[in-house]
């Protein structure tokens, strides 16, 4: 699908599109989309200038390859490079004009070898700014987003989920009115359990063994078992998931706790529709397996699991709806829709930019801290000691101080937050050149201005604003578009741990 | 053409007509701005009792801005009907106010007079007329339109939605939008004004309205209130627009300063015939008020009542879905205070109406004007008797974005119970069959924006 | 260049996140601003709102009552309000002549002199005579009075790069309530940008063509004028900034380039005043400013 790549530059000036990419590279496929992204000017000219995505176009979607491997767990990355060489002639681009967009290493190819080999290679070949990410969290976030279960809550009262199923792993995302709300991971997935047409067993994934035992199943290599077998096992493990998310069970016993991975849901209100996406989200749609022959086609239980689900959800009060994506939804949902963008009046030294996968530390600035020095003091200062326990104090920059309050703000308190914060950095990151400040209110060209007088000469300073990061979060700064501000991906990991500070 | 009148043992003589129309206004700051005012109450009755003899051929034959150098003088001229005009030139201006008045004169008549006469006529009849004379003058009047829906009818009291939103959001406008219409408010248009003059951001409100117009099934018509030409770009990159929308001024310099002309105009008609979304034959919303001449220096000494009487004529030409004058928002340099603004609110609606305009108006004030809400009450009232076809409905009379006060959601439905009348017949339909109105009033599920979500 | 951390540092952050191991202190850490919370107040703010409190729904058995907290949240506008038969509830009709109040008080009101004296402001009058004649003559407060006009001649440094202008226009609490926040983040701004300052001052009773006449006097490359804005229901403390490359009797509107709103709930003061500087350096680069400036 190609559509007029070559046209892109042709528009009207005042508009400013931004090229995305988005690849995705999973235990057994991988694919890449390009798409581009409008910013336009969305504060009257009486305003302070600001600048919104206002339009995520799909330029390009590449087939879908299967991952090339190694060894069982080892990425190719030749290979992988190879793919995206061929893909980015086709799509008509060239790494270098790449503005923005994510890599995703998911499911089990997510180890550390891979993420390594990948992250080198992308680093030197690719974009400017493609930022690499993973984490089941923000895998599921994603692909929920591209499925379309973020925008759709916004078209109807209750909580949407999206759960994105591939052949390890199912994330679940689940959003309420446009915000997502919860995110979870089970061991749900096609190849869990791989079977020949004869129905012998060829491998039993490790991460499945407990939920089997857990719920009676042994199963071996080797084994053979018949299609009632296998449709009862889909039939137990569709259902404790769709329990689960639907609030019927608990992840306190088993066998639901053996197959949930990592963090259960913190509360929530119950769903009113889901989808599902993924490799099991399109064979959902194809014809339902009536055997042994029918279910292992590719050689698992994937089209057998795709159709237990989709019988088994209708079931449920809650309704089943068709995601806006299947198996890109993940690449689609890292393309499109990962990139901020910031405000348009900031601090800005270019030279310090693009900073890849920034931790984020959190300062809370009550009107009570602006009003006592002493108070802000030790705030600023407990805040830079923690993160100088936490992230490599000689790096340029260490971290990004996300600050958060600061409304209204008074010039008196401005310059006295200023010192304080310039002060404490220089204190804790004595060797640090970079000090990165990230504002939620539209406020960063003066607190830049108001740090940059006391820093001189000293660190180079990068002070944005109009984005909410929290605890936990890593971010990626872009270069300069149009020179007034940055592209901006937050990488939302620590779902379960966020401590939410209500405004007041 | 006599210019001379004796009062109060002075002979009081004045140049030409357009010293004797515009002293002969009441007493408005804008007029005093433009140094042409009476210089007091003797000299404007002087003015008064001179105008009231002039004949309508006077009139029509000193025009005030030659139709050789004016495009809207040449305008209002082409449109003169000389048959009927021939029957009444003799007519004087006292004669043409007491003809209005007479119980045997009914809308028929007006109607077929009013074809015969120029929007200088209209201006100079007008300002012989008290207050009651232009309430009940207008109520005989009666100019139904029809764009999706019919409105105007005797009766009927129809509202505009006007949600607008600080920085266009959306979802703000559509807050707001589902306010309005859990009052009954929506029936004249849903028209948003916008800050960002962009064809995207035209585009993206006007699918948006059409959006809730067609999910909830609603029988009205949507418009943004952007410049003309941005409208035309969101409407060829296939905008959804019911209507379109223009500011009009009454000389042809004022519309140069509002970036527009005949011409402009005449393409941008022949735009929304053929790819506006309105089912017509009226797909024109305008909007006009008195001192906007003045404020870009575009008056050519003529008095802000006239001026106003000919954005009708020029109004008029198009064939216009609504109109309104947005009686208050210009300032105190304008109308100064509440009783001014009264007074033009109900001079403007008169001479709209009989010129066969649509006309509806924007009861409104700004905060540097000696008014406050309860003149805005009594003016809706007056408006009301006077069978306005719609006022303007703003959250609590709040406008958030253009920073004045306009009349409410709640004073259109205030209204409606009062004066008993209803919204245009499509729409209460509509307003039934969602359980807002039973018989005419409000239901107590009214006022719940939430049924919209 | 140190542009980006390390690549096996960034592996090991990556990787740190895929295995999910958010560090205990950075969990300790999420919590402790919050505990500095306490119920200090900032001073009063602009608008109602602080006697009224927030935005609330009055409507009862509400199809979705979490619906309508969401449209309230989405505007400004005042809805969810309810009613009595078809009029306003008493509260929220007393809130907005609340409002009305306000704003009709601040266009009668005075700048304050101690706020003038503080930043070393002279005041110079125009022709307006009184608030009334202010409103009806807006011609009148486009002219210095001629002893405003020796007082600049003496007072001023002529020609400068920047000349900055203050005056009440239409709302004197405007400049009460932005001038201590606005004014130093603007000269922070100008000395950031390396912009030279004339010798600032006070018009009272100004409107925004006063700017030609001082143009004309005192011929700076670029005039910024600090204005009350007409003050509305949203704030009756909102200013303009108002910006022209040399000003002179002639200028059009369209000349001008203008950041209004700025008042604590709206634009905000600081960033308004920090952006200027970049304004003026742009109009200076450019040599030319409003609608034919590039920013």
């Amino acid at each position: 699908m190609v559509r007029d790549v070559q046209n892109r530059m042709t528009e009207r000036s005042d508009d400013r599109w931004i090229l995305s990419v988005g690849i995705d590279i999973g235990t057994s496929t991988t694919k890449m989309i390009v798409s581009r992204l409008r910013l336009m000017r969305t504060s009257s000219v009486l305003s302070l200038p600001r600048y919104d995505i206002v339009e995520r176009e799909l330029l390009y979607e590449s087939p879908i390859y299967s991952t090339p491997l190694k060894s069982a767990d080892e990425v190719d990355a030749d290979g992988i490079w190879q793919i995206l060489a061929r893909e980015y002639e086709h799509a008509a681009v060239r790494p270098e004009e790449l503005k923005s967009g994510a890599v995703i290493i998911t499911g089990e190819t997510a180890n550390k070898r891979n993420a390594k080999r990948i992250l080198h290679l992308l680093a030197e070949r690719s974009g400017d700014f493609v930022v690499a990410t993973a984490g089941a969290d923000l895998e599921g976030l994603l692909a929920g987003k591209g499925a379309g279960a973020e925008e759709r809550s916004l078209r109807i009262r209750g909580a949407v989920a999206n759960i994105d199923i591939g052949g390890g792993t199912a994330n679940a995302a689940i959003f309420q009115r446009g915000k997502p709300i919860g995110t979870v991971t089970f061991h749900v997935g096609g190849r869990l359990i791989q079977v020949d047409t004869g129905g012998a067993i060829t491998e039993v994934s490790p991460s499945i063994r407990r939920w089997l035992n857990a719920s009676g199943y042994r199963l071996e290599p080797g084994q053979r078992v018949s299609f009632e077998v296998l449709q009862q096992i889909c039939s137990a493990m569709s259902r404790n998931m769709l329990d689960y998310l639907a609030g019927y069970a608990s992840a306190d016993q088993e066998p639901v706790r053996a197959l949930l991975l990592g963090e259960p849901l913190s509360p929530m209100p119950p769903i009113e529709e889901w989808m599902v996406s993924g490799g099991i989200g399109r064979l959902m749609e194809e014809a339902k397996p009536n055997g042994l022959a029918d279910t292992a086609v590719h050689g698992d239980i994937g089209p057998l699991l795709a159709h237990t689900i989709k019988e088994l959800s209708s079931r449920y009060a809650i309704r089943l709806v068709k995601p806006d994506q299947t198996v890109r939804a993940t690449v689609i949902g890292a393309g499109m829709q990962s990139t901020e963008i910031s405000g348009a009046t900031v601090h800005l030294d270019e030279s310090a930019l693009p900073i890849r996968n920034l931790p984020v530390q959190k300062l809370e600035v009550t009107p009570h801290l602006l009003a006592h020095t002493e108070h802000l003091a030790q705030a600023v200062s407990q805040t830079m000691r923690t993160a100088a326990g936490l992230f490599d104090a000689e790096a340029s920059p260490p971290f990004a101080l996300a600050i958060s309050g600061l409304r209204p703000l008074t010039y008196a308190s401005l310059q006295r937050l200023s010192e304080t914060i310039y002060e404490s950095f220089i204190a804790y990151f004595p060797s640090s050149g970079v000090i990165v400040v990230v504002c939620e209110n539209d406020i960063a060209k003066a607190l830049g201005q108001a740090l940059a007088k006391r820093a001189g000469a000293g660190p180079k300073l990068v002070c944005i604003d109009q984005i909410k990061v929290e605890h936990g979060d890593y971010i990626d700064l872009g270069q300069p578009v149009a020179g007034s501000m940055i592209p901006v991906v937050v990488k939302t990991l620590a779902f379960h741990n966020r401590v939410e500070v209500t405004d007041v | 053409m006599k210019l001379t009148a004796a009062l109060f043992g002075n002979t009081y003589s004045f140049k030409d007509l357009k010293e004797v129309m515009a002293k002969a206004n009441e007493e408005k700051s804008g007029d005093q701005l433009a140094g042409i005012a009476a210089a007091d109450a003797k000299e404007r009755m002087a003015a008064k009792l001179v105008l009231s003899d002039l004949t309508l051929a006077d009139i029509r034959n000193h025009p005030l801005i030659p139709p050789e150098t004016d495009e809207v003088s040449r305008v209002i001229e082409e449109a003169v009907n000389e048959k009927i005009y021939a029957e009444i030139r003799n007519w004087t201006v006292a004669e043409l106010r007491e003809h209005l008045l007479r119980q045997d004169t009914h809308n028929e008549e007006i109607r077929r007079i009013s074809r015969g006469l120029t929007s200088e006529m209209v201006a100079a009849v007008t300002k012989l007329m008290s207050n009651l004379d232009l309430v009940q003058a207008a109520a005989k009047i009666e100019v139904t339109t029809h764009c999706n829906i019919t409105i105007g009818q005797r009766g009927v009291l129809a509202g505009r939605a006007q949600p607008n939103h600080p920085t266009d959001s959306i979802r703000g406008m559509k807050a707001s939008l589902f306010e309005a219409l859990s009052y009954g408010i929506g029936d004249a248009v849903l028209g948003i004004n916008p800050v960002i003059d962009s064809a995207e951001s035209v585009k993206a409100m006007l699918i948006a309205t059409k959006e809730e117009m067609e999910k909830w099934r609603i029988p009205t018509q949507n418009c943004v209130l952007a410049h003309i030409k941005t409208q035309m770009r969101a409407i060829r990159q296939g905008a959804p627009a019911d209507l379109v929308f223009q500011s009009l001024a009454g000389t042809q310099d004022g519309n140069t300063a509002f970036g527009i002309d005949v011409k402009l105009l005449d393409e941008a008609d022949d735009m929304i015939r053929r790819e506006g979304t309105g089912t017509g034959p009226n797909l024109w919303y305008f909007e006009t008020g008195q001192g906007s001449e003045l404020s870009s220096e575009a008056h050519h000494g003529v008095d802000q009542v006239t001026l106003e009487s000919r954005c009708y004529g020029l109004a008029k030409k198009y064939k216009p879905f609504i109109v309104n004058t947005v009686v208050g928002f210009i300032g105190p340099e304008y109308l100064y205070d509440s009783k001014q603004v009264i007074r033009a609110g109900l001079e403007d609606h008169f001479m709209g109406k009989l010129q066969q305009v649509p006309m509806g108006v924007d009861v409104c004030y700004t905060n540097h004007m000696k008014a406050d809400q309860n003149d805005m009450d009594n003016l809706a009232v007056l408006l009301a008797a006077a069978g306005v076809n719609y006022i303007i409905g703003v959250p609590m009379a709040d406008d958030c974005m253009l920073n004045y006060q306009s009349t409410s959601y709640h004073d259109i439905a205030t209204l409606r119970e009062t004066m008993r009348l209803r919204p245009a017949p499509a729409f209460e339909k509509w307003l039934e069959m969602m359980g807002i109105m039973e018989n005419g009033r409000l239901t107590p599920i009214a006022g719940d924006p939430s049924i919209f979500m | 260049m140190n542009r980006t951390i390390p690549l096996d540092q960034l592996v090991d952050k990556v990787m740190a996140e895929l295995q999910k191991k958010l560090p205990a202190a950075l969990q300790n850490a999420a919590s402790q601003p919050a505990a500095n919370v306490t119920e200090s107040r900032m001073p009063s703010e602009t608008g109602s709102a602080d006697d009224f409190g927030p935005p609330i729904s009055h409507v009862p058995n509400a199809k979705w009552a979490e619906g309508v907290e969401e449209l309230i949240a989405s505007t400004p506008a005042r809805i969810g309000v309810w009613r009595s038969g078809t009029r306003p509830l008493t509260r929220e009709m007393l809130k907005f002549r609340c409002d009305h109040a306000a704003a009709i008080d601040s266009v009668y009101g005075t700048v304050s002199q101690p706020l003038l004296d503080e930043f070393g402001l002279f005041t110079v009058d125009t022709y307006f005579e009184n608030i009334d004649n202010y409103l009806k003559r807006p011609d009148m407060g486009r002219i210095i009075r001629d002893d405003g006009v020796e007082r600049i001649r003496r007072s001023c440094r002529m020609k400068p790069q920047v000349q900055i202008v203050v005056s009440d226009g239409l709302s004197a609490n405007a400049v009460d309530a932005n001038l201590r926040d606005v004014y130093p983040s603007l000269l922070d701004s100008l000395s950031a940008h390396g912009l030279s300052l004339g010798t600032p001052f006070f018009v009272r009773g100004g409107r925004v063509a006063v700017m030609d006449h001082i143009g004309d006097i005192i011929e700076p490359e670029v005039l910024v004028l600090l204005i009350g804005e007409r003050p509305g229901l949203v704030s009756s403390r909102s200013m303009s900034a108002y910006m022209c490359y040399r000003p002179r009797k002639g200028t059009v509107e369209s000349d001008r380039t203008v950041i209004s709103n700025i008042h604590p709930r709206g634009t905000p003061s600081l960033e308004a005043g920090a952006h200027i500087g970049s304004v003026l350096k742009a109009m200076l680069e450019q040599k030319t400013s409003g609608v034919n400036l590039d920013i």
